[in-house]
């Protein structure tokens, strides 16, 4: 009994070390990838990668060396074409830090379907990326810009993309699990915000442009691409993209700027909260919105006596036809060129009238283009920041 | 193996303690020690009635040791009555020998008014035991086993001539360290004393503490060679007698030529050899023994040596520190909180960073990996050969400053410094995040209260580093799952080791993870002790009500 025990515990032993590790990876052979561009090419794609250099960005001694590197392979498929890399880069590519996808425009025009497959079916991807679309360049140059203040570009595409859809909501950010989910639904497109690469396209990856204090050379985002299914079918201009944020509830802070007498006064919105609802009226649907917005004085550029009720509420008032205008621009443009439900309109109706849903779904597009529609805002205003009175008022007497 | 199982309880029951010799001793009012000696090695050798007779056989067994003294004298008025002592020098005081027994026995007794007795050879032996002797411990012999281990115990031995009987006398005295603050377990409040070499002084310094008629202090004799004096005390009201039988029945079983110190004892009594956990509790602490004994539980002072054995000793135990009780329970309660916290730092951390570091890589945020992967960069091993070199290293270092001379300890802290540290770094042969993790396990293996529960977290810490490096984390669990359910299948003299974990005892939760105040703690652990079970009764205290106060 006793020597059975001893066979089975050497056996045991010799077993966990023949396995010899197979999944075993040093931090020291792996390539960390943060950002991922996918572009179209005649024969399947061309794939970048941006490596991490950790060397240069958390040693202790520089070397002159860049902090990212970009690669890029040229292949039938995305899977292949990554494959394909490793004659190029000397590491394993190890895709669970991504932190950015960069798609093309003529990609995306065409249908990002099947790259998506790649990335949601690798088990080594994390789904906590962001997608976006590059706008006017290729993906590969939008990873070829080295950024300023942050070292690794595709987090500072990662943090600018979340700052500003917090704080001017101008744009949105997009992961790959909302991205599929809306491709799939009838009552719902996707939209993805778009970068693009200011100043000289080829020079971003040349390393002085980030020894300069006002860099030339930079990546910035901006409008929302509007997709159909998962093709790209235009963009939206930034007043259109701040409506779409308000009506899909995505407001965080922003900034209001209304006209009084001769000058401007800029609303701070701290808390907004809209609702959506679907109802069949005489037979057609019929959408209503209702924001409930609250905003703080950010900043006084006109004569206003911000102490007097009456032209508090004048402000209340423009504030609100403000966000009204730019949401009902934002549908009515939406509505006329692309027809297609970004705002999910449709999967308000499935959900408030799922039987009235059948019969509309087939022709949704159609629908959503002819759909009323009636907005309402209730906007407020509670505070007015660390001064009352402008002191220009006084200079101006 | 087999042997090795405790003996359950209820078998005890049936079997008989034997106690031989007790009858013998029934006139020796004056023994404060239960001689309840089951010498089964030896066939007793009595005593020879002619004086001469036994010196010579005395001689003949220690041979010519300088330090054993034979004083020969004579009483009487033609010296017709042969008197002999033996002692050792050094163990026996030599002034109580000179100043007590020799002079009454060579001075003192002649000039003795004894009534109507008259001193003779016929009457000397009662005369010497009730009046010519001034001392407290007296003990009647009458074989040489005893003779000899009385002698060699520092005890002075009178015989005479013409009886089959001696006496022994009580002298025992020898260089004591004295009662010195403990060096293993220091406290910043509570008592500062600790136990010594000297069996009577540890024994002292618990009675002190409890001064009960119910404590018990039981000696007996271990060790065919050494005859070490093994003392087992208890609270006969409190603690289960099964347990105490079971404690008496497992030190009977020891067969063994030397006790030199507590672990013997430990290893022999233990109910698991092949665990890297503890079963038995040691401390150098009166107050702990002393609070263990409350509990119900038994302790087993061993002569020569000052670290006393606690049984039975549950897993818990050794997270409890005896400065728990003394301090507020707030503190106590977040203490032992950070105890477990370091506990599982000082087994996992090494290898947590292991399987992350090489199969889990998805689990560290980007920032963090970033960095790890830089430190990396030109570090020639993997991570296992990286962690294994610096847990060895540090080891050795530990090793080194345990045994090595006071007067060179702070040229291995220089060294040490250098080894595990920032020059290993700068040579390119660790990184310095593992330098971290090293450290940081050394640290917390160092926050356990008893420093059995550290060396256990020592040997399992390698086996999780191993598992590690080959499964991951999946084998981290699979280590942790083993870990439990070894932890569960052991047994300390019967009580389950996880108690009152598992099982499960509710009303023990109040002093386990927590340390409730004191006035809420009412009863004693319930599977250690089943026979006086409330511990206190005091209210909690209140601040005087106002109408009480008015009148």
């Amino acid at each position: 009994m006793k020597k059975k025990w001893k066979i089975l515990m050497f056996y045991i032993v010799v077993l966990c070390l023949l396995t010899g590790c197979w999944s075993r990876k040093e931090l020291n052979e792996i390539a960390i990838v943060t950002a991922l561009g996918i572009d179209k090419s005649e024969d399947g794609y061309i794939i970048s990668v941006q490596i991490i250099n950790p060397g240069e960005i958390a040693g202790k001694t520089s070397t002159g060396r860049t902090e990212v590197v970009r690669f890029t392979a040229n292949a039938g498929t995305v899977f292949e074409a990554l494959r394909e890399l490793t004659t190029d880069v000397p590491r394993k590519l190890y895709l669970a830090h991504l932190r950015e996808v960069v798609i093309g425009e003529p990609l995306a025009k065409e249908g990002i379907g099947k790259v998506l497959d790649f990335l949601s079916r690798d088990h080594e991807l994390r789904t906590d990326f962001y997608l976006t679309v590059a706008k006017g360049s290729p993906a590969s140059e939008i990873l070829n810009v080295q950024t300023a203040l942050e070292k690794i570009p595709a987090n500072k595409l990662f943090s600018a993309l979340e700052n500003s859809e917090k704080n001017w909501a101008r744009t949105k950010t997009v992961k790959l699990d909302e991205l599929i989910d809306s491709i799939v639904s009838n009552g719902k497109e996707p939209v993805i915000t778009g970068i693009y690469v200011y100043g000289d396209h080829e020079a971003g990856g040349d390393f002085t442009n980030v020894q300069n204090v006002s860099p030339n050379i930079g990546l910035r985002i901006n409008q929302l691409a509007v997709f159909k299914k998962d093709k790209l079918i235009g963009w939206l201009n930034e007043d259109a993209s701040k409506g779409f944020n308000y009506i899909t509830d995505n407001i965080k802070s922003t900034v209001v700027n209304v006209p009084c007498q001769n000058g401007k006064v800029s609303i701070e919105t701290v808390r907004s909260k809209t609702s959506v609802e679907g109802k069949i009226e005489n037979g057609k649907p019929k959408i209503h919105i209702t924001i409930n917005s609250e905003g703080n004085i950010g900043e006084v550029q006109c004569e206003i006596d911000l102490s007097n009720q009456e032209s508090l509420h004048k402000l209340e008032e423009e504030y609100q036809n403000n966000i009204k205008d730019k949401v009902e621009e934002a549908i009515l443009n939406v509505q006329e060129e692309y027809h297609s439900d970004i705002f999910g309109f449709g999967e308000v109706f499935h959900r408030s009238d799922p039987k009235a849903w059948k019969r509309y779904e087939q022709n949704w597009d159609e629908e959503f283009s002819n759909l009323e529609f009636t907005v309402q805002v209730e906007g407020k205003i509670r505070r007015l920041g660390t001064i009352t009175e402008s002191f220009q008022n006084e200079t101006r007497e | 193996m087999k042997s090795r199982k405790p003996i359950p309880l209820l078998k005890l029951r049936k079997r008989k303690h034997s106690q031989p010799g007790q009858s013998k001793k029934d006139q020796n009012l004056n023994i404060n020690q239960n001689e309840d000696t089951d010498q089964e090695q030896a066939v007793p050798i009595h005593l020879h009635r002619e004086l001469k007779k036994n010196i010579e056989y005395i001689k003949q067994m220690v041979g010519n040791s300088s330090d054993i003294v034979i004083r020969e004298f004579d009483l009487g008025q033609t010296g017709e009555i042969k008197i002999a002592i033996f002692y050792t020098d050094g163990l026996a005081d030599k002034s109580f020998v000179n100043d007590f027994i020799l002079e009454s026995l060579m001075v003192n007794i002649r000039t003795a008014n004894l009534g109507s007795d008259v001193l003779s050879k016929k009457n000397i032996y009662e005369i010497i035991k009730s009046h010519s002797l001034p001392a407290g411990e007296i003990n009647e012999l009458v074989d040489f086993n005893k003779v000899f281990y009385h002698i060699l115990s520092g005890d002075t031995v009178v015989l005479m001539d013409g009886f089959l009987k001696g006496l022994s006398i009580g002298s025992r005295g020898w260089a004591d360290r004295g009662v010195q603050e403990p060096s293993s377990q220091t406290v910043v409040r509570g008592p500062k004393d600790g136990f010594s070499e000297t069996l009577r002084t540890n024994t002292a310094l618990i009675r002190r503490r409890i001064k009960d008629p119910n404590l018990r202090i039981e000696t007996k004799q271990i060790g065919k060679k050494t005859q070490t004096d093994v003392s087992i005390i208890y609270l006969k009201d409190v603690a289960d007698e099964k347990l105490v039988q079971e404690v008496k029945a497992r030190l009977k079983k020891i067969n063994i030529d030397a006790i030199l110190e507590s672990g013997y004892i430990e290893e022999l009594i233990q109910d698991e050899t092949y665990s890297p956990f503890p079963t038995v509790y040691n401390t150098e602490r009166p107050d702990s023994v002393a609070g263990g004994i409350l509990e119900g539980r038994i302790a087993i002072v061993v002569d020569g040596t000052p670290f006393v054995l606690l049984v039975p000793a549950l897993f818990v135990h050794f997270f409890q520190s005896s400065e728990d009780y003394y301090q507020r329970a707030d503190i106590a309660t977040l203490i032992r909180f950070l105890r477990y916290f370091a506990f599982f730092l000082a087994l996992i951390t090494p290898s947590a960073y292991i399987a992350v570091t090489t199969f889990h890589q998805e689990m560290i945020p980007t920032p963090l990996l970033i960095s790890l992967s830089s430190q990396r960069e030109g570090v020639p091993f993997p991570a296992l050969v990286e962690a294994l070199m610096m847990e060895v290293t540090f080891e050795i270092l530990r090793e080194a400053g345990v045994r090595m001379p006071r007067a060179i300890g702070s040229s291995i802290s220089i060294v040490g410094a250098l080894v595990i540290g920032q020059a290993a770094v700068e040579a390119g042969i660790i990184s310095a995040s593992m330098v971290i993790i090293v450290s940081l396990t050394a640290i917390s293996s160092f926050v356990s209260p008893t420093f059995n529960m550290g060396i256990s977290v020592r040997i399992l810490r390698f086996i999780f580093m191993f598992l590690a490096a080959t499964f991951g984390l999946f084998g981290i669990i699979l280590g942790l799952i083993m870990m439990v359910l070894h932890l569960n299948s052991l047994r300390s003299f019967g009580i389950p080791y996880l108690a009152p974990n598992a099982p499960f005892i509710l009303k023990d939760q109040k002093d386990n993870f927590l340390r409730l105040p004191h006035w809420s703690l009412h009863s004693r652990p319930a599977l250690i002790n089943q026979q006086e079970t409330v511990k206190e009764n005091t209210a909690s205290p209140k601040p005087p009500q106002p109408d009480e106060a008015n009148q």
